[in-house]
């Protein structure tokens, strides 16, 4: 019960509660405002949660995640406020709690491409690749419907599990080739990989909140999707775990690529004074030009 | 250092001052209020649990001179409101009775009354969260909050992401125009867009990061971290009705759910 206590108070310490309402701050104004000016198909709001997961710890990132989506539904006036964001505090905190997990594992470390470090990279392309092929076959099983539904061509049969998947995987093997041959950081591999398994479980957990609340429309661009879905006979929560697992696993894979990148780009010396922020740090020779400088 | 008036620079959502009906009720109390409409909206079948909660909302916003407030929400609502009625209007799975033909599409009555509905149930929500914000200080419902038992650290977390989030919006707005004019495509294509990701989100995640060291420090220096209560300088009043409506919001809560579980809300 201490050992329990004493892992709760490690993760809030008086940095970490500072940093919390920035990075709240972080998550409301980047997927508000730089979303809105660069309208791309992703949310961008959950850089802060998952900062704070990585270099505070889980239940810190699940807080964060959380008083976030709650601050952003409830507390602010429109139009910056949005209600919609509110009932998908729960995904936040999911959000927040993953990306502990994988700061405790040590996933957001910077790795130079050396044998093992590439090997190791290779098994985890692996297993997020299974994960992935599991998920996405279970969730687009009836590809026929929709098919026949919506292109209103019957000839042409796309398997949509294959589709998605591929697409998904196209933007894991983008981001992880531009980690590996321009950044030359193998470890990006594993932080990447860690936002596709983040995204995977973000569609699982909100799609049943986007069916309940919202009848599976949220006033995005994704309802096109869902529409899209429903007209080819699958059920509001299909419709919704299919239009998430499309969407969420593409902006959590590039969130925690920014994620990584920022932690890499901060000071280490900042890094290190979080309870998470040594498993974030490389060695220094790992580190890069800018971090190995500070210190 | 030179001193200024309380609040100076905040918005004007942050530094409300309680007045008038409804606004001065206990802020605990209008959560729980608050709680009682959102579940009646959801938990009610039919039209009844909506619209007894819309009538409700929007007489209370009307004696409380906040509909003006609610009218913006409503707004900023319609892009969601638009979306449900399309969707359903046109695409609802196994709906067939068609309004009308327009060549492929057909929607329908169905769809229809679906659609308005769940509007109805959504714009009851959102109301009945937006009435507590409209009519509560955020300083208030935090001292509130605190007076009950949330930690300093919850109450530091929530009051300063709500004054910083003003701030930072500014901020990012400054450093879109700044990239804007130094020739950064917003409005280009998909790829030319997404190359924006990182001179935008760069700037305001380490501009709002370089706080983080000062205030540290600060809150340090002010024994932030230190055990025991502290004293709070306002406490919201706690009047005897507000007492009683929060109780009878509690029960009706677990009274509507109660009912649900057995079946007896049809």
């Amino acid at each position: 019960m201490d050992l329990l206590r004493r892992w709760v108070a490690r993760q809030f310490t008086t940095r970490v509660i500072v940093l919390m309402p920035v990075a709240i701050a972080i998550n409301i104004v980047l997927g508000a405002t730089i979303q809105q000016a660069l309208k791309l198909p992703i949310y961008l709001d959950s850089i802060g949660t998952i900062l704070v997961g990585v270099l505070a710890g889980p239940l810190a990132g699940a807080l964060t995640g959380i008083l976030a989506n709650l601050i952003w539904g409830y507390l602010l006036p429109a139009p910056v406020g949005s209600s919609t964001i509110g009932p998908f505090a729960i995904t936040a905190g999911v959000i927040g709690l993953l990306a502990g997990i994988w700061g405790q594992l040590g996933l957001f470390r910077p790795r130079r491409t050396g044998a093992v470090n590439v090997i190791g990279a290779v098994v985890a392309v692996v297993l997020v690749g299974a994960l992935a092929v599991y998920t996405y076959a279970r969730a687009y099983a009836s590809p026929e419907a929709f098919n026949n539904n919506v292109s209103g061509n019957s000839a042409i049969t796309i398997d949509q599990s294959k589709v998605f998947f591929l697409v998904v995987m196209l933007v894991y093997v983008v981001l992880v080739a531009w980690a590996i041959f321009l950044r030359r950081n193998v470890g990006a591999v594993y932080a990447i990989g860690a936002g596709l398994v983040t995204g995977i479980a973000a569609a699982v957990v909100s799609a049943p909140i986007a069916a309940v609340v919202y009848g599976g429309v949220t006033g995005s661009g994704t309802d096109a999707l869902v529409a899209a879905f429903r007209a080819g006979g699958d059920s509001l929560y299909q419709a919704t775990l299919k239009q998430g697992l499309l969407s969420d696993p593409m902006d959590k894979m590039i969130t925690s690529f920014v994620v990584f990148f920022i932690i890499g780009s901060l000071s280490r010396r900042f890094i290190a004074r979080f309870p998470n922020g040594e498993r974030a740090l490389g060695d220094e020779a790992e580190a890069g030009a800018p971090a190995a400088s500070e210190s | 250092m030179a001193s200024s008036a309380p609040g100076a620079g905040l918005p004007e959502y942050v530094t409300r001052r309680a007045g008038g009906f409804y606004r001065s009720a206990n802020p605990s109390t209008k959560l729980a209020i608050a709680a009682l409409e959102v579940v009646a909206a959801f938990v009610v079948p039919g039209w009844p649990g909506p619209l007894l909660v819309l009538g409700a909302v929007l007489a209370t916003a009307a004696a409380a001179r906040r509909l003006r407030g609610l009218g913006v929400i409503a707004l900023a609502a319609s892009p969601i409101v638009g979306s449900i009625l399309l969707v359903n209007l046109f695409l609802l799975p196994g709906a067939s009775d068609p309004i009308a033909r327009f060549g492929p599409l057909a929607p329908t009555w169905s769809g229809l009354w679906f659609g308005l509905q769940t509007a109805a149930r959504l714009f009851a929500f959102s109301a009945a969260i937006a009435l507590v914000y409209l009519t509560t200080a955020v300083d208030d419902l935090l001292a509130d909050l605190a007076r009950r038992g949330l930690g300093r650290r919850a109450i530091f977390v929530v009051g300063a992401a709500v004054q910083m989030v003003p701030r930072t919006i500014e901020r990012a707005g400054e450093i879109v125009d700044a990239q804007r004019a130094r020739g950064m495509d917003t409005e280009g294509r998909f790829w030319q867009r997404a190359r924006g990701i990182v001179p935008l989100a760069a700037p305001v995640v380490f501009g709002a990061l370089t706080e983080v060291e000062e205030r540290t420090m600060a809150l340090d220096a002010r024994a932030f971290s230190a055990p025991g209560r502290q004293t709070l300088l306002r406490v919201p009043a706690d009047r005897a009705p507000d007492r009683v409506l929060r109780w009878a919001a509690v029960l009706a809560v677990v009274a509507i759910v109660g009912l649900r579980v057995a079946g007896r809300l049809g």
